[in-house]
């Protein structure tokens, strides 16, 4: 009977993961096959115009651009959640709890409210602009609301503490006496960090990375109000088949490739944490 | 004597309140095996960690090969320590490992390549070079955290209870190799331990650390045979302490015997004479040195026999070690009263 706990205890999560996360998704890849109808509806008849029209060069644009957002946003969190997690995890202990919470803080609040922030902060008569001209810049500043950038910021300040708890975990568990081994053996301080703190800390690295550029790749509300239509990014574009295009099966073909992508990082990601993990269970 | 390749002059380090090291003096040379004793909280590790230089004294000097090194960073220093994790690089294997501090000296790879090959030998692990640390064994791992110190060829080789982590049997096994290792290798060993055996064993000359303060320093016959103080008795190996009173140049015992010790206390001072179990002999006269005991308990040891006396001498038990012939010689069981002795040769005197 003992054996068959973990089955009871987990059917309500399975069943509830079935009911609106696997059917759904079948549904969505089914929807990609078939044909739109004159107005609007679906005509059931199988085709794959749908997938093939995700490869057009104007499309194909699209997802490469959205990649390279995700991408860049991801390169920008890690590097700053990185050092503040290597800063959390080298203050004193009774600290770190305390200041891991006012890393995550931002979380507690609505995704919507802190865009919305953003647009406050980066308006032509918003709080930069307002404290550049205090301080006496009288000429004009460059354009920072609804642009790439904007919305990099964006998805880089919504994800950054995702980056900092997936960092902090591998380096608070870093034994500290590892890198005293490196200087003990003639290293210096940058040498020890390349070589031995970087290295053992990789898969909390990978983990933030992925996530973000998963995160992001498919973000919509973030390139909508920080983006201001200016481009779009994939998940704007799905969007918009489904609720304004009335396109359902071109919206479910591109959702399908989205979907692909972000399940291939999350396996290599999960991969390569389980080989680096996977060789310590051993023992 | 030559000049020593290390001294300790007047080294001192605070922690907040507390202070750490408090003012230790102590010559190393050439060559030696040296052990650091004592409890936790003696001061020990905090003195390795500035040999090693991850701690900066407060005050006094680390002189190595007569250049005082206090000041140098961990990475300068021709020092290396074998932590008490062993703080292998879990991402590099074990010849990675061993080979990382001679890359650090920036050796040509054909050189780093032999040496990492020659100290692999010297470990028995060759055949286990491209492992990681995780798919060694705790003794494997402890080798090779040896081998990655061993190979830089330090002054000093620093070992922070290198044996703390193993099993027994594989510590008695370890403690011979490391002598033979530091023997073979010529390099002067520096050994932390809080386990008197080991220190015994493996020291050329032991030093023994109280509060941050050295209690005594000499080779391990001279730790156990003439204990400076009541806590060096106490701390290395089992002691009798029979309270006494110094009247009239000898030292008078609660019910009135008289100890003779090697040396006596003030005139009128209380205090404890202190033997060793095994120095204590069945037989002999009333006298001096001599007390007259119950047996409460025996407990056979394979080597020896372990006698537990109740004597209104002292109102501890008095422990006594019988060789298997002195025990089969005079069978002894639980009630019986027995005469014992002991010389004066054998007897230290403490104040209390």
């Amino acid at each position: 009977m003992t054996d068959r706990k973990p089955l009871y205890l987990m059917t309500p999560a399975l069943a509830w993961l079935t009911a609106f996360m696997v059917v759904p998704c079948l549904l969505i890849l089914a929807l990609g096959f078939f044909r739109r109808g004159i107005y609007g509806g679906i005509e059931y008849t199988f085709t794959l115009e749908n997938i093939a029209l995700v490869f057009d060069p104007l499309y194909a644009g699209i997802f490469l651009k959205s990649a390279m957002i995700a991408g860049l946003s991801a390169l920008i969190a890690v590097v700053i959640g990185y050092a503040a997690a290597y800063a959390i995890a080298a203050a004193p202990q009774r600290r770190q709890a305390t200041l891991l919470f006012f890393a995550v803080l931002p979380f507690w609040s609505n995704y919507l409210v802190r865009t919305y922030a953003w647009i406050v902060m980066l308006n032509r008569e918003g709080l930069i602009a307002g404290i550049a001209h205090g301080l006496g810049w009288g000429g004009e500043l460059p354009k920072m609301l609804y642009t790439e950038s904007a919305v990099v910021i964006g998805l880089v300040y919504n994800y950054l503490p995702f980056v900092i708890l997936a960092c902090y975990a591998p380096l608070s568990r870093l034994n500290p006496e590892i890198a005293e081994a490196s200087r003990d053996l003639g290293a210096s301080g940058w040498t020890t960090f390349r070589r031995v703190i970087l290295p053992a800390t990789v898969p909390g690295i990978a983990t933030g990375f992925v996530f973000v550029f998963v995160l992001s790749i498919g973000n919509f509300v973030t390139p909508a109000l920080l983006g201001g239509g200016q481009f779009q990014m994939i998940g704007n574009l799905i969007y918009a088949q489904f609720l304004t295009a009335n396109d359902w099966p071109f919206g479910a073909a591109l959702s399908i490739f989205l979907i692909a992508i972000m399940m291939g990082l999350l396996t290599l990601q999960t991969f390569a944490t389980e080989r680096a993990s996977g060789a310590r269970r051993e023992e | 004597m030559t000049q020593p390749l290390l001294t300790i002059r007047g080294v001192e380090k605070r922690f907040g309140a507390v202070q750490a090291i408090d003012g230790i003096d102590l010559d190393i040379q050439e060559n030696e095996f040296f052990a650091l004793l004592g409890a936790s909280g003696s001061g020990k590790t905090t003195l390795l960690r500035m040999l090693a230089g991850f701690e900066l004294p407060d005050g006094g000097q680390i002189i190595l090969d007569g250049k005082d090194v206090s000041r140098v960073p961990p990475n300068h220093r021709p020092v290396n320590l074998m932590f008490q994790s062993y703080a292998l690089f879990p991402h590099m294997s074990v010849a990675q490992n061993i080979a990382y501090g001679l890359e650090m000296e920036k050796l040509p790879k054909a050189q780093i390549k032999s040496r990492v090959d020659e100290i692999l030998e010297v470990i028995q692990l060759a055949h286990l070079a491209a492992r990681k640390p995780d798919q060694l064994s705790g003794g494997q791992r402890q080798r090779v955290a040896l081998a990655r110190a061993l190979v830089k060829r330090p002054r000093l080789l620093l070992l922070d209870e290198p044996l703390g982590a193993l099993d027994k049997k594989l510590r008695g096994e370890m403690q011979l190799e490391l002598k033979r290792i530091q023997h073979e290798f010529g390099i002067t060993f520096i050994i932390v331990t809080h386990d008197q055996e080991e220190a015994l064993v493996m020291a050329d000359r032991v030093a023994i650390l109280q509060d941050g303060k050295l209690l005594q320093c000499g080779t391990p016959h001279e730790i156990y045979e003439q204990p400076q103080s009541r806590f060096a008795a106490d701390f290395i190996g089992v002691m009798n302490f029979i309270p006494v009173r110094e009247e009239g140049g000898k030292l008078r015992a609660a019910d009135g015997s008289i100890i003779a010790a090697a040396a006596s206390l003030e005139p009128g001072q209380a205090g404890v004479a202190a033997v060793r179990p095994e120095r204590l002999r069945i037989g002999g006269a009333a006298g001096e040195n001599s007390l007259i005991g119950t047996v409460t308990a025996t407990a056979y040891h394979g080597l020896d026999l372990q006698v537990h006396l109740k004597s209104p001498a002292s109102p501890d038990p008095v422990l006594m070690r019988l060789t298997a012939d002195a025990a089969e010689a005079r069978p002894l069981k639980a009630g019986d009263s027995v005469t014992i002795h002991w010389t004066a040769r054998d007897t230290r005197a403490f104040p209390v």
